[in-house]
């Protein structure tokens, strides 16, 4: 579970004729990014992007149009190259590697499924999944068998032979992510999968990519604007805002400790029920001082919802409990507080 | 986040006041000369309920077209300026035409030769003989002579009359430019108000000079021209061998002489130089024809016939099939079969040559934008260029018959499958071509997998284009000796053979529709798909 898969240090993306120019005054006077556009016409899309990902962690990029989101997940299979950083992927530099090498990487490592579907309109559901496969050069008879292996995994058995046209969106969308897996890659690149789908098919798509994922173990780099999803799908969270990685954390952590008035302010609309657990809004047992003989007992794993429910039938505080010990409680103000976010 | 609370009272229409003095600053910045008055102008148009106009503008009216190029309202300035123009030459043929002219001129002719006969008949007595044929003679030219007289003086009659015609043009034109005016520049105003920097406002020195110099150049020469009698030769055509003669320095030659015998020369020098070039050219045309001639020709002519009834029948349907049997039942029957083939194997190795050529080309096109940019001019002319230019060169350079004729078709049919492939390869969206990058896509997969199939529907639309103007393309080609049925038309065109040439332009017009119908109906079925 420890093991880094994919790994960007330092990565940069400047935009522009001038970059490389831009790239070394950034580096040596520390100029910012209205300045790098003034002086050298260059737009900043990624600055200064670090973070790892490790085996079987849905990692979510999560901001609004134009924060850089796209282009830096474009960086880890070279779709854009970066100016300045590195980018490891299963213990290989992407920078360093030859065309054929990239190919190869591409086709068999590399997922990635894209906000339109980008299914090719002349070929059947079968032959669009199977396309990684065929450039791959593997003969008819196995991608086939692939194909359908994998569409019965999003559940399309039956429309092998259908165009895309003739699908639905989410269906459609289905097809794009059989065609990433088809080639069982090790690292899926989502690029804003479910935006352009309607929000019912898109919570069904999330429950069962989210379930799919765990079970395929694959290592994913999630982009969504929708701080609901990523909240719904990652392990972890980077927001980032003009280029920049803001804050990268738990969903949990981004809720109850938001980095800056940027992302308190999206975090500000998202329920906190099912998402804050009892241990982050924990108080010392000496902060109560009656007794608290027939207080009710919850893990420190509870939830709020959970928490809500025990607080209901009494007027004592929750105990909250780690195995046997007793770390702490959580006063009916503190709980009222927690639900909106640990305002103090 | 405080919501900005703002009183926004609801008026009904009819209650809401109009706020002139926006509208009067605006107005005045535009008018910037007698802005006041142009407000009041303006005021009184939008006012307005009716169609007519109800202000009357003296300046424009008095200035006329001077006026409206001064406020470069220059469609009003050049309407105007030619309708003057037809009024103002009316006013001076009127005042100092001379209509009769003419008559006066042939009346005193007559007139001395009627005194000459009258001089030999008193000759003719004088010598004793019999004066009375002169007398004659002179009498009737003496009639004919006061005959002149008279349709003189009626013309020069009538010379007042075109000149009152005259004067009521101008005042007529001159008050619908008196009413029209502000209605014209009230229309500018709501253009500048849009757009002020490429609408003009106010009354520039530079549209004054402008206009004037115009006027001065136009109007002068034209009325008199047309008023004069015999105005000065030069006026009557453009002194091109003067200008030859005495600024170039020329003697016998003109300077269009001289540029054409270069020309030939430099032609002829070109076509010497590279005649291995344009000899393989034609000959690489010429195995391209005949392969196809062989088989149109060549194989028996019920072979022939069955398999193109067939190949109507898959790609379009039954009644094109019998529309085709038809056809080339006429063809055969009229004992045009040989001749029509030969039609057909022109445009068959015109469009092969031009798909083999054009569909590479469209794809770097499409690819490079640069390369199109470059390549935009010359498919232009390629396509604006008539026929009959660029035949010269080519019979220069390749000579005549079939190949050259060829050539020709091509370079006229070429465009369309060039064009379309770009459009088609330009339309190819990208975020499909970076999924296939994405999955490891090489520049050769992408191609082959994504971009021709993409761009496949554009590049047929293309085809077929190209497949409709070699057709009418190799008619022409008959004029450099090119075959077919358009020699056939030639010849009857040359000798005004009217049946024949009914007949033949039949044949054409069938030909062109069978391979119209069934190319049209493949392509159908391909979209289809």
């Amino acid at each position: 579970m420890e093991e880094i898969v994919v790994d960007l240090q330092g990565v940069w993306k400047i935009f522009g004729a001038r970059s490389q120019e831009a790239m070394a005054a950034v580096k040596s006077e520390g100029i910012g990014k209205p300045e790098v556009l003034e002086r050298f016409a260059c737009v900043v899309g990624v600055q200064d992007a670090t973070f790892q990902v490790q085996r079987g962690e849905i990692f979510c990029i999560m901001g609004l149009s134009g924060s850089g989101k796209s282009t830096l997940v474009r960086h880890i299979n070279r779709l854009i190259e970066p100016t300045s950083g590195v980018i490891n992927v299963l213990g290989r530099d992407i920078s360093s590697l030859k065309e054929a090498e990239l190919r190869e990487v591409r086709a068999r490592q590399i997922g990635m499924v894209f906000q339109h579907m980008a299914l090719l309109p002349h070929r059947s559901v079968r032959d669009n999944v199977g396309y990684p496969l065929e450039i791959r050069g593997v003969p008819k008879s196995k991608r086939w068998a692939v194909s359908d292996h994998t569409l019965e995994l999003v559940n399309l058995v039956g429309y092998e032979d259908r165009l895309p046209r003739e699908l639905s969106g989410g269906m459609q969308q289905r097809v794009g992510i059989a065609r990433a897996l088809a080639s069982d890659p090790e690292v899926l690149l989502m690029d804003e999968p479910f935006s352009a789908l309607d929000p019912l098919i898109r919570l069904q798509l999330q429950d069962q990519f989210k379930a799919l994922v765990a079970h395929l173990k694959k290592t994913t780099l999630f982009i969504t604007h929708d701080l609901d999803e990523a909240i719904r799908i990652g392990h972890r969270i980077a927001i980032m805002k003009d280029g920049v990685i803001v804050q990268i954390g738990s969903p949990e952590e981004i809720v109850m400790n938001p980095a800056d008035d940027y992302v308190r302010e999206f975090v500000q609309g998202i329920s906190k029920l099912k998402l804050v657990k009892a241990h982050s809004i924990v108080e010392p047992l000496s902060k109560y001082s009656g007794s608290l003989d027939g207080a009710p007992r919850a893990d420190e794993g509870a939830d709020l919802d959970q928490l809500i429910d025990l607080a209901v039938g009494t007027d004592l505080p929750v105990v909250i409990t780690a195995g046997d010990k007793e770390i702490g409680i959580v006063t009916k103000p503190r709980l009222l507080r927690g639900i909106q976010g640990g305002k103090e | 986040m405080s919501v900005e609370t703002t009183e926004v009272g609801i008026v009904a229409a009819s209650d809401v006041e109009i706020d002139t003095e926006a509208l009067d600053a605006s107005i005045r910045e535009f008018a910037e000369t007698n802005g006041d008055y142009y407000v009041g102008a303006f005021h009184k148009i939008h006012s307005a309920t009716g169609l007519p106009p109800n202000t009357f503008n003296i300046a424009a009216a008095v200035l006329g077209p001077l006026w409206a190029g001064a406020r470069a309202v220059w469609g009003m300035f050049w309407g105007f300026l030619i309708l003057e123009m037809i009024a103002w030459v009316q006013i001076g043929r009127g005042l100092w035409g001379d209509p009769g002219a003419e008559f006066v001129e042939r009346a005193e002719k007559q007139r001395e030769r009627a005194a000459e006969f009258i001089e030999r008949a008193t000759a003719a007595k004088e010598a004793g003989e019999d004066p009375t044929r002169f007398e004659k003679l002179a009498d009737n030219i003496t009639k004919a002579a006061e005959k002149s007289e008279a349709q003189a003086a009626a013309l020069n009659a009538e010379g007042l009359q075109i000149l009152l015609t005259g004067l009521g043009f101008l005042l007529l034109f001159k008050l619908a430019q008196g009413f029209y005016a502000n209605v014209a520049y009230e229309k500018q105003y709501s253009k500048w108000r849009i757009d002020q920097k490429s609408v003009e406002s106010g009354r520039k020195p530079k549209n004054v000079i402008l206009a004037v110099v115009l006027l001065l150049l136009i109007a002068p020469l034209t009325i008199y021209k047309f008023t004069v009698d015999s105005p000065l030769e030069v006026l009557n055509a453009f002194p091109e061998k003067a200008i030859s003669h005495d600024v170039f320095g020329m003697t016998n030659e003109t300077i269009y002489t001289e540029t054409a015998t270069w020309l030939e020369a430099r032609i002829d020098a070109a076509a010497q130089a590279g005649a291995g070039t344009f000899d393989s050219v034609t000959a690489g045309v010429r195995s391209v024809l005949d392969a196809l001639t062989i088989a149109l020709i060549g194989t028996p002519w019920p072979v022939v016939m069955v398999v193109i009834c067939v190949v109507a029948w898959r790609s379009a349907g039954p009644r094109v099939a019998i529309f085709t049997a038809a056809a080339l039942a006429y063809i055969a029957l009229l004992g045009y079969w040989e001749i029509a083939m030969e039609t057909v194997a022109l445009v068959g190795a015109s469009v092969l040559i031009c798909v083999v050529i054009g569909i590479p080309l469209g794809i770097w096109f499409g690819k490079s934008m640069r390369a199109y940019r470059t390549a935009e001019p010359v498919l232009d002319l390629m396509q604006t260029l008539p026929a009959f230019v660029y035949l010269i060169p080519i019979i220069a350079f390749f000579g005549t018959g079939n190949p050259p004729g060829i050539l020709a078709t091509i370079i006229f049919g070429m465009p369309p499958v060039i064009r379309l492939t770009a459009l088609g390869m330009r339309g190819v969206p990208d975020s499909i071509k970076e999924a296939a990058v994405a999955f490891g896509a090489s520049r050769r997969q992408l191609l082959k997998d994504v971009e021709i199939p993409l761009a496949l529907p554009s590049i047929m639309a293309g085809v077929n284009q190209t497949i409709l103007m070699c057709l009418s393309m190799v008619v022409i080609i008959s004029l450099i000796g090119g075959g077919g049925l358009g020699k056939v038309i030639l010849e009857a065109l040359q000798y005004a053979a009217k049946g024949p040439g009914l007949l033949g332009g039949f044949a054409i017009l069938f030909c062109a529709m069978v391979i119209d119908r069934i190319v049209q109906g493949a392509f159908r079925r391909a979209d289809q798909k």
